[in-house]
């Protein structure tokens, strides 16, 4: 075809691209965070352990709520299917714990291939509420068949996974459990650049997009919404495995919805249109709960239950007032205020 | 090409019959116990730049959103390159060549203008979850092509330069040749445009016609939606009115300027 407009230049396949050379801090943050167990203390790494987990929660929910724009309050439900299966199979059947973490995702992910076929035919606030809703009939079963899972006191005895002698486990875990975040990070990263992250923002009608354009674009929007509803679960089923392993004692009130809710507020406050605000928000979140339990008995007295949800609260709001694309889009934000600056 | 008969867009009786492109027989359609298509036949030929023109309301969107698939119909036949199309869904339709540009363009805005022309390409290209997101050999090679076939169809429609841009900072011109561009890397036997040159100016109005009659050269088809007489007049190689969801005259845009019914109830004098 001719070029209508005569004289223009032309750009190259490349225009476009991301510039590799940006993720070099990232690169270093992580180095960081890996080598805590050097210049860390026990307690810190344990802590660093438990964001790691809620990151991994947090990434899933990006693929689906800051891509794919379908709200689930469900992940905490997807979490504790893989922290029971796979506790079970290794208690009750005495299996190997590794094959049974396999085991959990797979039997997970087709859990929640079919509860997606069956909720994602839904829109909107819609979705979050059956989500929830069946988070809450997770909690109810689990505690109600007390004989296979333990009921409202858990199931103990939990084994731990092979690790390399010599090496504390919890320094195993901690660094399996952040391995883990950076490949998943990756994974997500690939996927929000890629075809399939173009069809599910083509699709994300919470910014902007629409299924009627998606489909046009011969994008198969139930396929690819599950798709991303199946990838999240998964993601927290390895990781509600691999808790199971690390505590050796679960119980049903660690999968609630208020941790479905709290790792979307993490979402929120970090940033839901990029896999980086999964790991910016679990860390700010769970690092303002371990302050304010250190902080709040002395200051305030009392139990920090009632603080915690209150602060969780007062970022919510904060966020969704003052920086509603969360805090990865701070230095976009900084940047953009500085060109309009400097443009006057 | 076979001659046509204007009146019926039907192809003579007897002597080679060319097989249409797209084969509309009987098409009605409603919301709910409103009829807002009735009865509608329409044959397009490869090649053809087919303008559906009518008041408001006559069901010309209706008419589009029927034939990829967005809404089904209530009764009639839709056949496309000789298969049933009718009650598909609007992805499979897609995936049969058939693609459109919208009205009010729908551009993604969080993807920046090269990404939007690559979500074209979805159609003809393959790479699943778990490929792009260990980007397997297959994916990474698929990523570049799809990017190199959206950059050259935004070189060739003169959007060089704004490949980085994010659709907000664009101008409604751009917005559309972008989405005009999206529409082409699907590589479409059949394109559908509705009311594209809306907000355009004059010489947005005249470079887009000149890129409509380079498309129907090359053997693309184009059935657009379209309020703008005289440009419709000049582009188009049929003209087909509705007028409250019935087909009243089809023809040559000369013929149409002097029917009596279209002039009556569209055109005015």
């Amino acid at each position: 075809m001719m070029n209508p407009i005569a004289g223009t230049k032309t750009i190259s396949p490349v225009a476009g691209r991301p510039n590799a050379g940006r993720y070099i801090p990232y690169v270093v943050a992580a180095v960081v965070v890996l080598s805590a167990p050097v210049w860390a203390g026990a307690y810190l790494v344990s802590v660093l352990t438990i964001v790691g987990f809620h990151a991994v929660l947090a990434l899933g929910l990006v693929l689906l709520t800051g891509l794919a724009g379908q709200v689930s309050l469900g992940q905490a439900m997807f979490f504790g299917m893989g922290a029971y299966l796979s506790a079970l199979l290794t208690v009750r059947a005495g299996l190997p714990a590794w094959p049974c973490i396999l085991v959990a995702a797979v039997i997970t992910g087709v859990g929640a291939a079919l509860i997606g076929f069956a909720v994602l035919r839904l829109r909107g606030i819609i979705v979050a509420g059956v989500t929830l809703t069946v988070n809450l009939i997770f909690y109810y079963l689990v505690m109600s068949m007390g004989q296979v899972t333990g009921g409202a006191t858990g199931l103990t005895g939990i084994p731990r996974l092979p690790y390399p002698r010599g090496m504390p486990y919890s320094v195993f875990i901690f660094a399996f459990v952040w391995i883990g975040v950076v490949v998943l990070l990756v994974f997500s990263l690939n996927v929000a650049r890629s075809r399939s992250g173009r069809a599910l923002r083509v699709l994300n009608i919470l910014a902007g997009g629409g299924e009627d354009t998606a489909q046009v674009l011969g994008i198969n929007t139930m396929k690819y919404k599950v798709s991303a509803f199946v990838v999240a679960a998964i993601f927290a089923s390895i990781g509600g495995s691999v808790y199971a392993h690390y505590t050796g004692v679960i119980e049903p009130g660690s999968f609630h919805v208020q941790l479905s809710v709290l790792v979307a507020i993490m979402v929120i406050v970090g940033g839901v249109a990029t896999p980086w605000g999964a790991i910016v928000g679990a860390t700010l979140m769970i690092g303002i709960t371990e302050v304010l339990r250190a902080v709040a008995p002395i200051v305030l007295g009392g139990p920090t239950g009632a603080y915690e949800l209150v602060a969780y609260g007062a970022i919510l709001v904060a966020t969704l007032l003052f920086l509603p694309q969360g805090l990865c889009s701070l230095p976009e934000r900084v940047r953009r205020r500085r060109r309009a600056d400097d443009g006057h | 090409m076979t001659a046509i008969d204007v009146r019926s867009g039907r192809l003579p009786v007897g002597g080679a019959q060319q097989v249409p492109l797209l084969d509309i027989r009987g098409l009605s359609a409603a919301y709910g116990e409103l009829l807002v298509l009735k009865d509608v036949d329409l044959r397009v030929n490869t090649g053809e730049l087919i303008c559906i023109i009518g008041p408001n309301g006559a069901g010309k969107t209706t008419l589009l959103k029927l034939v990829n698939g967005l809404l089904k119909p209530s009764g009639g036949e839709i056949w496309f390159q000789g298969e049933r199309i009718d009650g598909r869904p609007a992805y499979k339709v897609a995936r049969c060549g058939i693609t459109q540009m919208f009205q009010d363009i729908q551009l993604c805005p969080t993807l920046s203008v090269v990404e939007n022309v690559m979500t074209g390409c979805h159609v003809w290209t393959r790479s699943g979850f778990l490929a792009t997101g260990f980007q397997s050999r297959g994916a990474r090679v698929e990523e570049s092509v799809i990017r190199a076939v959206a950059v050259e169809q935004l070189n060739s429609l003169g959007l060089a330069g704004r490949a980085s841009a994010w659709p907000r900072q664009l101008s409604w011109g751009e917005q559309k040749l972008v989405g005009l561009a999206r529409a082409l890397v699907a590589r479409p036997s059949l394109v559908l445009l509705d009311e594209p040159y809306g907000g355009l100016v004059q010489d947005e109005i005249d470079r887009l016609s000149c890129l409509l009659r380079e498309l129907t050269v090359s053997g693309m088809t184009v059935l657009m939606v379209e309020h703008l007489t005289d440009v419709v007049m000049d582009v188009a190689s049929r003209v087909v009115v509705l007028h409250y969801g019935e087909k009243i005259a089809e023809g040559l845009p000369q013929e149409i300027r002097r029917d009596e019914r279209v002039v009556a109830s569209y055109l005015g004098e």
